[in-house]
């Protein structure tokens, strides 16, 4: 099983590195099946035509009941939730959801409530957009959702409530980076979701490309650059800024990986 | 015309006008004491003088009318007294006083002698109060005997117990008054105390409703008050958040509706006013927010947060990227709400960039004299508007020149910011500085 996801892995890598970005459904048998719950009927028929518009199948549901019912007929490759829905609410949704399956789960949370992002990533949730969303940046998500997943190297399923390397703690669903001893390090959204993406795959090359896919739609207009200087700046908050990094290594043609045993708890 | 020696406190204003008042009846009792004192001493002085004068006219009667010279030579006189015999009677003063001739002639004719030996005849002159008196009296065989004496003032204060038990009442009084009062207005002075405290904290402790009645009913008054003013913004809190709140749904719709506008830059366009209006949603909730939100207080590396709020903002505005600097240590740990802080610094930061044209932060760790973080956000703009600084800081507030669509805003940054900063128990001061542009310190306990 490992093999063949650092064969996929090695796969991806060459092919970035000699190609554009492509998209990653390219990589995907099928067009990606898409579960959109909201309860706004404007916004899940809007919501559906962009991201059929983006070669996306999708389903929409008005609440949980009916998300229920639609699951349990149906084969999805990701469900979009929002958080706030009329009755049974969209957290309690997820976590039946969770228990079903590992689906990936991308939430619409409700601007700036903290708590229902947090209980909703640490729930299991993949990751979150803050309404009123972006479209584009929704839709950057959710492909990077999914390219995660097909990546993934573990089994899927529960998420790492902290991950730990070189003294350093992550904390996805607070979104917080604590040095070691245990203070703070503020990071950027971006910086956030590039620190994730390293520490969930320790010792495995991340190409450009990935990176870049993951700063996409969170930064205003990613571009080749964003990547070193995102990675410059976490090297800097590692204190990983020397001569020669130790923690996050450039790998030669062009990616990065992080060098470091990272423990799940 | 104001009065340069009355004094500002309403401690020392009323001490000041009740000592006074003191001083006043003190004044009027010692001078009665003492008035009452003199009549006494001259009755005494009138009983004295009578005495002695009888004593030396029984000496000068009893003795041969041819001895009575030499006598008078060689006897011993009372202090202040000098006699002499004559024809006549004395006649070199003004008789005297009606009233000092009765008690010096009663007490005169209580000295009891033969009755052959009285004198025939007296005649007083002078007053006590003029301290000379002559005295003649007519001897049985027709001399006049008379006699001059001087008479010391009246001391209504020779007592040495009188003067201090004065000056002991005196104090004790003016003690315990001030005392009184102080007691009594130290409440105003707690009330003014919670009604400031309330203007920056309106979570303040209500006032204590004891003591006495008055004050009791002021204190619960102005809990009152401070619970209305709590619910009234609570109210409004919950308005805007519910404004705001509201506003997701369709501003979501906008944007989906938006990417099927086939006019690239109609839609860019579109795409950009809504980005506007989210922004100004945010910061509404935000404001909402802060008052609400109890985010734990943890360890977190201020210097870091700096940096990061200078890349965010230069990430946002690439052409400014050059003119956001950060100075001072690369680490330095403070216990903060970490969400809510790093709002407030990009608040101040994003005020800097738009109004300056960039910002130089600088982070002065607390030292000897100072115990405090300061952060200093610096810029290189045309400074603050003359005029009220303080005002900045009202909710929808802006400078003069931010109506305007470059720079934006709803003008709740400076709010929230000082909400936030405050909340950590520091404080946020805007002022000019000196070789122009806006400084923004930020003081932060350790």
């Amino acid at each position: 099983m490992q093999a063949r996801f650092d064969k996929m892995q090695q796969k991806a890598t060459t092919l970035a590195r000699g190609l554009h970005y492509s998209p990653f459904y390219k990589f995907m048998e099928q067009t990606p099946h898409i579960l959109v719950v909201d309860d706004d009927r404007e916004i899940r028929d809007l919501l559906a035509r962009f991201l059929q518009l983006h070669q996306m199948r999708v389903t929409t549901a008005r609440d949980a009941r009916e998300a229920r019912r639609l699951w349990t007929q149906g084969h999805y490759h990701l469900v979009v939730l929002d958080l706030m829905l009329p009755g049974e609410s969209g957290l309690d949704f997820a976590r039946w959801l969770r228990s079903e399956s590992a689906v990936p789960i991308v939430m619409l949370t409700a601007m700036g409530e903290e708590t229902d992002r947090i209980v909703g990533l640490e729930l299991g949730a993949d990751d979150y957009v803050a309404k009123p969303f972006n479209p584009r940046e929704l839709l950057a998500r959710i492909r990077a959702v999914l390219r995660r997943v097909s990546e993934a190297a573990e089994p899927r399923g529960q998420r790492a409530q902290v991950l730990r390397f070189a003294g350093w703690t992550l904390e996805p669903a607070r979104r917080r980076l604590l040095n070691p001893s245990g203070v703070e390090v503020p990071l950027t959204a971006g910086e956030f979701d590039l620190m994730l993406a390293f520490a969930e795959r320790p010792n495995r090359v991340l190409t450009r490309d990935m990176l870049l896919d993951l700063l996409r739609g969170r930064q205003a207009g990613p571009f080749d650059r964003a990547i070193d200087v995102a990675i410059s700046r976490l090297r800097r908050k590692l204190e990983d800024d020397g001569r020669s990094a130790q923690l996050i290594k450039t790998v030669r043609g062009g990616g990065y990986v992080l060098a470091a045993t990272v423990e799940r708890g | 015309m104001k009065l340069r020696l009355w004094p500002q406190s309403l401690v020392a204003r009323t001490t000041a006008t009740l000592l006074a008042v003191l001083a006043l009846v003190q004044i009027a009792g010692f001078t009665i004491t003492a008035l009452d004192r003199i009549r006494l001493q001259r009755f005494e002085q009138g009983r004295h003088l009578a005495l002695r004068v009888m004593e030396l006219y029984i000496t000068v009667a009893k003795t041969p009318a041819e001895q009575r010279a030499e006598l008078l030579r060689i006897l011993k006189m009372p202090a202040g007294f000098s006699a002499q015999l004559s024809d006549k009677p004395p006649a070199s003063l003004l008789i005297s006083p009606l009233e000092e001739q009765r008690v010096i002639r009663l007490n005169m004719a209580l000295v009891p002698m033969p009755h052959e030996l009285r004198p025939s005849e007296v005649s007083l002159l002078g007053s006590l109060q003029e301290g000379r008196m002559m005295i003649g009296l007519r001897l049985p065989q027709g001399q006049w005997l008379d006699i001059t004496a001087t008479i010391p003032s009246p001391r209504p204060w020779y007592a040495p117990g009188f003067l201090i038990a004065f000056v002991v009442m005196t104090v004790i009084a003016g003690g315990v008054i001030f005392w009184t009062v102080r007691r009594l207005i130290a409440p105003v002075a707690t009330l003014a105390e919670a009604a400031s405290h309330l203007g920056r904290d309106l979570h303040a402790p209500p006032l204590p409703e004891n003591g006495p009645t008055e004050l009791a009913r002021a204190a619960a008054a102005f809990n009152q008050m401070a619970e209305r003013l709590r619910r009234f913004v609570q109210d409004r809190t919950f308005l805007l958040a519910a404004i705001g709140h509201d506003l997701r749904t369709p501003i979501t719709r906008l944007r989906l509706r938006a990417e099927f506008i086939a006019d690239d830059e109609l839609r860019s366009k579109i795409l950009a006013d809504l980005d506007e209006l989210e922004t100004m949603v945010q910061a509404t909730m935000a404001f909402g927010r802060t008052a609400a939100s109890r985010e734990p207080l943890a360890p977190i590396d201020l210097a870091e947060l700096v940096r990061t709020v200078l890349d965010e903002v230069g990430d946002s505005k690439p052409e400014l990227a050059d003119n956001l600097r950060y100075e001072g240590p690369s680490h330095f740990t403070v216990h903060a709400r970490s969400v809510a802080l790093k709002r407030a610094v990009a608040n101040l930061v994003t005020n800097a960039a738009a109004y300056g044209g960039g910002a130089r932060v600088v982070l002065h760790p607390p030292s000897g004299e100072n115990p405090q973080v300061r952060l200093e956000i610096d810029d290189d703009g045309p400074g603050l508007p003359p005029g009220d600084i303080e005002s900045l800081f009202e909710p929808f507030r802006r400078g003069e020149d931010s109506r305007n669509r470059e720079t934006g805003g709803v003008g709740l940054g400076l709010t929230i910011a000082r909400d936030v900063v405050r909340e950590h128990g520091g404080e946020i001061i805007l002022s000019n500085r000196p070789e122009g542009g806006t400084r923004a310190t930020i003081l932060l306990p350790v």
